[in-house]
């Protein structure tokens, strides 16, 4: 808001600081009437859904604002290009496969993506990677495992679609996508005058930056968690194709953690193992909090373009593979 | 936003995490292997949020001298700056506001309520209950061997089981918990109910909740993932809420 610095202006001027003050008073003077407001069951249960979701997600996204800091900060550009293969069409499944070594969710790979761009790494390569991190990495194998005794095909099916799904949709982006459509992470202002300085000036804009928009994420997956009848949930378990269109949409509703979701996925025995395929290899890649949050980081004609394809990819890759693999 | 806004987000942000992990709210929202998760991720964001505070104080034109224009240039390192923090960051507060002013409670009545699913089918062979008369189980620990063993291990067993009352329909009263994959986002319920409940028990509110000692008994017809099964009550009493809600 930049303009005329008048005199008058100078004297009436209210700052964030100032909103912020005000704000705190107004909250704690009216808090008994809020707390009274939260008394409906449904509303309660929506506020204690959505502040566990972020709390659950707040420690990875640390994590992943942390290592999107130190590429920033101590990795030099030139490493990219030494790690990466420089034919990109090579360089998409390689990135994609590197997603194996990233211990986190969903939550730490978009601000990670996002620092390997702004670091010359190829658009394509980077959303390989940030599609199949939290898919196919350890954490989330193993917890794919617990999570189905006696059924390791279940392990094998999640790593192939999720791989397949995250290459196939760099390719696509290689292919198709137009640079204009991506707001590529501005950071210039964030270099500082130390490789310190630049790592907590980073982090803290990543922070609030990708944590704003979970916030975002957050609250529409409480409010569909609370709105959405279970009866729906019976009523296609029978018909294959629902099945699967239903699980994997419940994926992008529920927005749970990639490294807890197969537990969740293990509860829908009603449904078919293919279509519970679809939900395990959905939801990492595409939920409401990660469409809010790649819209933030990557901008909103990107992620209009980029989560309905994933999607459709994803469903598509899943149901192949559980013909192939589960059948 | 300026430095300082972002920096008092972080410490606020930093703060809550602290403040529900550092006692036992954090219980109400996730399991307990989160905690030091939680707590370091406060710390990294108290650092963080003081780290820049600090940055912002020290950019400004004259340490101490008396300033009290708040939009005046404080961006000093960054000239032209002062607006570069993401918009976005506000929506934290949210959460923060949330924590601090209503302090969602564990998730209860209504949720179990909306659950129809009780277990899910396993073919897992049950172990036999370890010692103790009688000896505590999970209410999901006992709803499995009641519907998916036949209750075999449960048989000639006392066991203690604590839930919280759910009110059906007909008047009744079914005892439940909820339990937690990861966080609140995946909790499903466990309900057993109870028969023979001594009459001096009087009227349970919904939500009271209550350890029971008593008796597996068979239920008619075969085990499904909706089938509540049935425990012969000898002793119940109310008790405080347990530090940990869920299973």
């Amino acid at each position: 808001m930049s303009g005329q610095p008048t005199s008058t202006r100078r004297r009436l001027r209210f700052g964030a600081l100032e909103i912020l003050a005000v704000g705190a008073v107004v909250l704690v003077v009216a808090q008994p009437h809020l707390v009274s407001m939260f008394d409906n069951p449904a509303l309660q249960t929506a506020a204690t859904v959505f502040v566990s979701i972020i709390v659950q997600a707040l420690p990875f996204l640390v994590v992943g604002v942390l290592l999107s800091a130190a590429i920033a900060a101590f990795v030099p550009k030139s490493f990219w290009q030494r790690a990466l293969p420089a034919n990109r069409v090579v360089a998409v499944p390689v990135a994609g496969a590197a997603g194996l070594l990233l211990p986190g969710c969903e939550c730490a790979s978009v601000p990670v993506a996002g620092s390997l761009m702004a670091r010359g790494v190829t658009p394509a390569a980077a959303l390989a990677f940030l599609l199949s991190a939290p898919a196919i990495n350890p954490i989330v194998l193993v917890s794919t495992f617990v999570a189905f005794p006696g059924q390791p095909q279940m392990v094998l099916a999640r790593l192939v679609a999720s791989f397949a799904t995250a290459v196939f949709m760099g390719w696509l982006w290689l292919r198709f996508g137009r640079a204009k459509w991506l707001r590529m992470p501005e950071r210039t202002h964030l270099e500082g005058s130390t490789p310190f300085h630049t790592f907590r000036l980073t982090a803290s804009h990543d922070f609030l930056h990708a944590g704003g928009f979970l916030v975002v994420g957050g609250l529409a997956a409480a409010a569909m968690n609370v709105a959405m009848p279970s009866e729906w949930m019976e009523a296609i378990s029978g018909n294959p194709v629902l099945a699967v269109l239903g699980l994997a949409l419940l994926a992008v509703i529920l927005s749970i953690c990639s490294e807890a979701d197969a537990f969740v996925a293990a509860s829908f025995t009603s449904f078919s193992l293919t279509a519970r395929l679809a939900f395990l290899v959905v939801g990492p890649m595409i939920d409401l909090k990660l469409m809010s949050m790649q819209a933030g980081i990557f901008g909103r004609a990107f992620a209009v373009r980029f989560a309905p394809t994933t999607f459709v990819v994803a469903v598509a890759v899943s149901s192949l593979v559980g013909w192939w693999l589960l059948s | 936003m300026t430095r300082e806004i972002q920096s008092i987000i972080l410490l606020l942000v930093g703060i809550a995490t602290l403040r529900i992990s550092w006692g036992t709210t954090y219980l109400n929202y996730v399991k307990e292997s989160m905690r030091p998760w939680l707590l370091v991720s406060g710390v990294i964001l108290v650092v963080l949020g003081a780290w820049l505070l600090i940055d912002a104080m020290r950019a400004r034109p004259e340490a101490g001298a008396s300033d009290d224009e708040p939009e005046t240039p404080t961006e000093g390192a960054d000239d032209g700056h002062a607006h570069s923090g993401p918009r976005a960051a506000w929506l934290l507060l949210i959460p923060v506001l949330t924590i601090f002013l209503v302090a969602p409670p564990a998730l209860g009545a209504y949720s179990a309520s909306r659950d129809t699913t009780n277990s899910i089918a396993t073919d897992r062979s049950m172990a036999p209950l370890p010692p103790g008369d009688p000896v505590t189980l999970y209410l999901s620990d006992y709803v499995t061997r009641a519907v998916w063993d036949g209750g075999r291990t449960l048989i000639g067993r006392s066991v203690s089981l604590t839930g919280f009352v759910l009110a059906q329909p007909d008047g009744s009263w079914l005892l439940a918990r909820m339990q937690l994959n990861c966080c609140a986002a995946d909790a499903f319920a466990s309900k057993v109910r109870p028969v023979n409940i001594p009459s001096d028990a009087g009227l349970l509110p919904e939500g009271t909740w209550v350890t029971l000692t008593g008796t597996w008994i068979p239920s008619e017809g075969v085990g499904t993932e909706e089938t509540i099964p049935l425990v012969d009550v000898a002793g119940l009493v109310v008790i405080e809420k347990p530090t940990n809600p869920y299973d």
